[in-house]
């Protein structure tokens, strides 16, 4: 269990503060209760069955996406609509909470992350736990992330891809 | 004599404007006096800045540019009171939060750089005075007559030899010793103060490395600005294994020089190798091109580990710490030169060197100290040839069917990955390598993907000997391990400045895009190369120095040429300009500078502000450090940012703690001063960042073409680097950039390729044509240096050409 729960990159702990980990079901309650949620998918989802999921995942639930390094194409060639941001300008914005979100309806309090490099998603996701106590986050990734409010545990494929399934359900 | 034109009025059409200023400079007379010329200089506002002295600078530019901090640690554990945590809202016992205290720990990175730097510097300049004397002169060739562009705008003189760049040394020692003592606890409380410090710290690490390779040039005859620099030979393979091999790691050159001048003075050129890793081997190879590069940084534990070195002298920086333990797995010699490095090693500097060879060669001692770099000439060559042929005896690597054995013992932990900074699939090529398939150790190994850090052997259960395992499997691959890169030129010539100085601030030379930095790389060394070849495809000038320079190097394009090979030397449009080594660098700004100096004639004497003003709004010019790791980058970076240049790091640049992020979305952020017609003016978003970090590749090209925008591009030259940036984003993310209407001043801005696709943007969005800005600034207008301020606009050399 200890390794689990662990960052995945160990030395990426950071300190006393360390996420809740979560399961779908708990994740899914999160998305439920956010008024504004925000999707930040980032480069290494490329192919399927993970791509699909993905935006199966955003589809389900309705919520924007946010593409990070040169993601925006991946999904645009699935038909899929996003707004491409670096993951530190995305992250640079989310912090002001006077940000009007992808939408313009207002500063986002729910960002949930899929994809992005390990490490700098550890470094964006320090950067909103430090500046940005409006919004929570939550990594869906197969890796925990200690530096998000609510993160997946460390896994294996064959039960993260279980776990992306039971969040295509509501 | 100096004729002042100033009319107040100019009608006709051609004439537009008011209030024109026409001087023609100083004509010199051959045989003028110089001593005459320089006493009319007319120093500027700020020779020798303190550490506040340019802080109202620093302030606009972290106005627009706010930093962005990613902490890298929750807590503070710098003195007793702590670990003191500091996340949500907490402060320290001493008081600090949590900005400040990331702000602290970049100023003192910035300080660590810039002092590795600057001690590299004043041990060179000081060995070279005692070689050449301190009258030596500081003279750079025919074409070079602005010597020193960042030690004449910061410290306020011309230096003229070598003793004379001592006085540039006192004062950024000075400097450093300030901001290092700000670190302390209970001293600066604001993260904003810390980072005008930090940025300080960047102009300090700029300072030093000019001094450093300045003096290394004219003192040990580096080429000078030459643009036909030759081209040597780089690459693992290069090295002739049959041959005694001294490796020289770090980067000081002056026990490689040691070395290079004792074999030739003894004959032996034929008879051994002498080559390099890091920027050492930069260095011995501008100093005699026979010097070969092995690589860069990446190399540093593959190399050591495959044998092929019987001697190891390391100097300074970036050497690995273990160097000690590395060379006697494989029984080479170690020799340590520098005082930064002394490794342990018992120093020998005083003693006979034949008596030294005889102790290292009898293993009565475990390495030695060495602190006179002719010395270790001699005892680094004797060494090598006396050991080399029992050495060449030795099994060094495992065998295949070994390694094979080996990672079959595999537990499947997975740890190996997990450790992995990159998180590369260790693991998996390991089972593979298991089975008999070394396909996926290959990939890792090639192109540096794995950069060779070793924490996956430390971490392996079975101790498995991950890095030699991946030496061996490289070797497979070692005849085509041969590439070339052409010989660091250090500075950029005057001419050379001359003929691209309007091109580049009018915006037809697209952008100079400079590619510095070490090798901590998120997919291999290709990354750079492949980014250069974009930019040097489309017509930029890709300048480059260092660990960077060399993977460029690696590189070879379809028809099988290496960069170096295909495009020239020349600071022009589709130059490919290898400067040098990380001191080198200096020479990147300095161009910078000596554009805002000869071609706008702004006089640089004391007069940091405007210059970087100038280079801020007119220059296109663009930093990649795609692999910084080091304290050096991160003050290279810093203070390339105090200059107005924007850089763009690798993913793990984030680790820095802090970037200065724009925010396109705040117009108010984007207001400019137009200092003609002295008005406020909303200006666009150019240069978007100062410092940014991207995720991948593919999203780095993209930003770097963004960030060659600036407000003062003409029409021609905006729609030139528009097209660029459009291109480019098409490429790698399928569709004309959103943003692009942020950029259209007016319709002669659009890009003819794109009429009518951004025209359709500009009609979603509401456009309006605006004012070009005839003079942006970010300056206070009542600060506005005039050329009143100065009796001469630029010194009298730079206009004499």
């Amino acid at each position: 269990m200890y390794e689990r729960i662990i960052p995945w990159q160990p030395t990426a702990i950071a300190g006393p503060k360390q996420a809740l980990l979560v399961t779908p079901k708990t994740a899914k309650m999160m998305i439920k209760r956010a008024k504004r949620p925000l999707f930040v998918v980032g480069p290494i989802i490329k192919e399927d069955p993970l791509l699909k999921l993905t935006i199966d995942i955003a589809n389900k639930w309705n919520i924007p996406i946010v593409t990070t390094g040169d993601a925006y194409k991946t999904l645009r060639d699935r038909d899929t609509n996003s707004n491409p941001y670096g993951i530190v300008e995305i992250t640079n914005l989310l912090k002001d909470p006077e940000w009007k979100g992808v939408n313009g309806e207002g500063q986002h309090d729910l960002v949930m992350f899929i994809g992005c490099i390990y490490y700098i998603a550890s470094q964006g996701l320090s950067t909103l736990k430090h500046f940005a106590p409006h919004l929570k986050t939550l990594t869906i990734c197969k890796f925990f992330h200690s530096n998000a409010d609510a993160s997946f545990p460390n896994m294996k494929d064959e039960e993260w891809l279980n776990y992306l399934e039971k969040m295509k359900i509501a | 004599m100096v004729i002042h034109v100033a009319p107040k009025e100019l009608k006709n059409d051609f004439w537009k404007s008011k209030d024109i200023k026409i001087s023609f400079g100083e004509i010199i007379y051959d045989g003028e006096d110089s001593e005459e010329k320089e006493s009319e200089l007319e120093m500027g506002p700020t020779p020798k800045p303190n550490v506040t002295d340019l802080r109202s600078w620093d302030m606009k530019l972290l106005d627009r540019y706010e930093p962005f901090y990613a902490p890298f640690c929750d807590m503070c554990c710098l003195c007793t009171y702590g670990k003191c945590d500091l996340t949500d809202g907490k402060k320290g016992a001493c008081g600090i939060d949590i900005k400040a205290q990331q702000a602290r720990i970049v100023l003192l990175a910035c300080c660590i750089g810039a002092a590795a730097h600057s001690a590299h510097a004043r041990h060179l300049l000081e060995h070279l005075i005692e070689k050449k004397g301190e009258d030596f002169p500081i003279d750079l060739g025919m074409n070079i007559e602005i010597e020193a562009p960042i030690i004449r705008t910061v410290v306020g003189i011309i230096p003229k030899n070598l003793g004379d760049l001592r006085e540039a040394m006192d004062y950024m020692e000075e400097q450093n010793l300030h901001l290092l003592s700000a670190c302390h606890t209970g001293q600066e409380g604001s993260n904003i103060d810390f980072e005008s410090k930090a940025l300080h710290a960047g102009l300090m690490d700029n300072l030093g490395k000019e001094i450093g390779d300045i003096s290394q040039i004219v003192a040990l005859n580096l080429p000078k600005g030459d643009e036909d620099a030759p081209l040597v030979e780089l690459g693992m393979g290069t090295i002739d294994r049959e041959k005694p091999v001294v490796l020289c790691i770090g980067h000081n050159v002056s026990s490689g020089a040691g070395i290079i001048d004792y074999v030739e003075n003894n004959a032996l050129e034929d008879n051994m190798e002498v080559c390099g890793i890091c920027c050492a081997a930069i260095d011995i190879s501008r100093y005699n091109q026979h010097a070969k590069v092995v690589g860069p940084i990446s190399k540093q534990l593959k190399f050591i580990r495959s044998g092929v070195a019987d001697v190891i002298v390391v100097d300074e920086q970036c050497i690995r710490t273990d160097v000690v333990e590395e060379a006697q797995k494989n029984q080479a010699k170690l020799i340590a030169t520098t005082d930064k490095s002394c490794m342990g090693l018992p120093d020998m500097t005083n003693e006979d060197p034949d008596k030294i060879v005889s102790q290292l060669v009898n293993n009565q001692i475990e390495g030695a100290l060495i602190l006179d770099p002719d010395k270790v000439g001699e005892v680094a060559t004797k060494v090598a040839l006396k050991i080399s042929k029992d050495r060449k005896k030795l099994k060094i690597l495992p065998e295949m069917d070994e390694i094979q054995e080996m990672a079959s013992e595999c537990t499947e932990c997975g740890w190996c990955t997990r450790v992995c900074p990159n998180s590369l699939p260790m693991m998996g090529a390991i089972l593979e390598a298991g089975k008999g398939d070394f396909s996926k150790m290959e990939e890792l190994n090639d192109n540096d993907i794995c950069y060779s850090c070793g924490r996956c052997e430390q971490e392996c259960e079975r101790d498995l000997p991950i890095m030699s395992m991946m030496a061996r499997i490289g070797e497979n691959k070692i005849k085509e391990q041969k590439f070339n890169i052409r010989a660091g030129r250090g500075p950029i010539q005057d001419v050379e400045i001359r003929r691209v100085g309007a091109p580049i601030v009018l915006g037809d030379i697209p952008g100079v895009i400079a590619f510095v930095g070490c090798t901590n790389y998120p997919d291999g060394a290709s990354d750079v190369a492949r980014m250069a070849e974009e930019f040097l495809e489309r017509n930029y000038i890709v300048v480059t120095s260092g660990c960077g320079a060399m993977s460029i190097g690696e590189y070879r394009d379809e028809d099988g040429k290496t960069l170096y090979e295909k495009y020239s030397g020349d600071f022009d449009a589709k130059g490919l300009v290898n400067v040098g080594s990380c001191v080198s660098n200096a020479h990147i700004p300095g161009a910078c500078i000596k554009i805002a100096n000869i071609f706008a004639k702004k006089p640089l004497e004391g007069n940091f502000e405007e210059i970087a003003d100038y280079i801020l709004n007119r220059v296109g010019a663009c930093g990649v450090a795609w692999g910084a790791y080091s304290q050096k980058a991160a003050a290279i970076a810093t203070g390339i940012n105090r200059w107005g240049i924007p850089v763009v790091l690798g993913p793990h640049g984030t680790k820095y703690r802090r970037l200065f992020l724009g925010r396109t979305d705040l117009d108010e952020k984007w207001k400019i001063n137009d200092m003609r017609n002295v008005t406020v003016v909303q200006g666009e978003p150019a240069p978007e960042h100062l410092l940014y970090a991207a995720e991948n590749r593919e999203e780095a090209t993209v930003a770097v073409a963004k960030l060659c925008l600036r407000p003062n591009d003409t029409s021609k030259g905006r729609q030139l680097k528009l097209n660029h940036y459009i291109d480019i984003h098409r490429k790698y993310f399928g569709t004309i950039p959103e943003d692009v209407y942020k950029y259209i001043r007016v319709e002669k801005d659009i890009p003819i390729t794109y009429k009518k696709d951004i025209k359709a943007i500009l009609d979603e969005r509401g456009w309006a044509p605006k004012k070009i800005i005839s003079e942006p600034s970010i300056r206070d207008f009542k600060g506005q240096s005039s050329p009143e301020n100065f009796k001469n606009k630029s010194h009298p050399k730079a206009d004499a050409k």
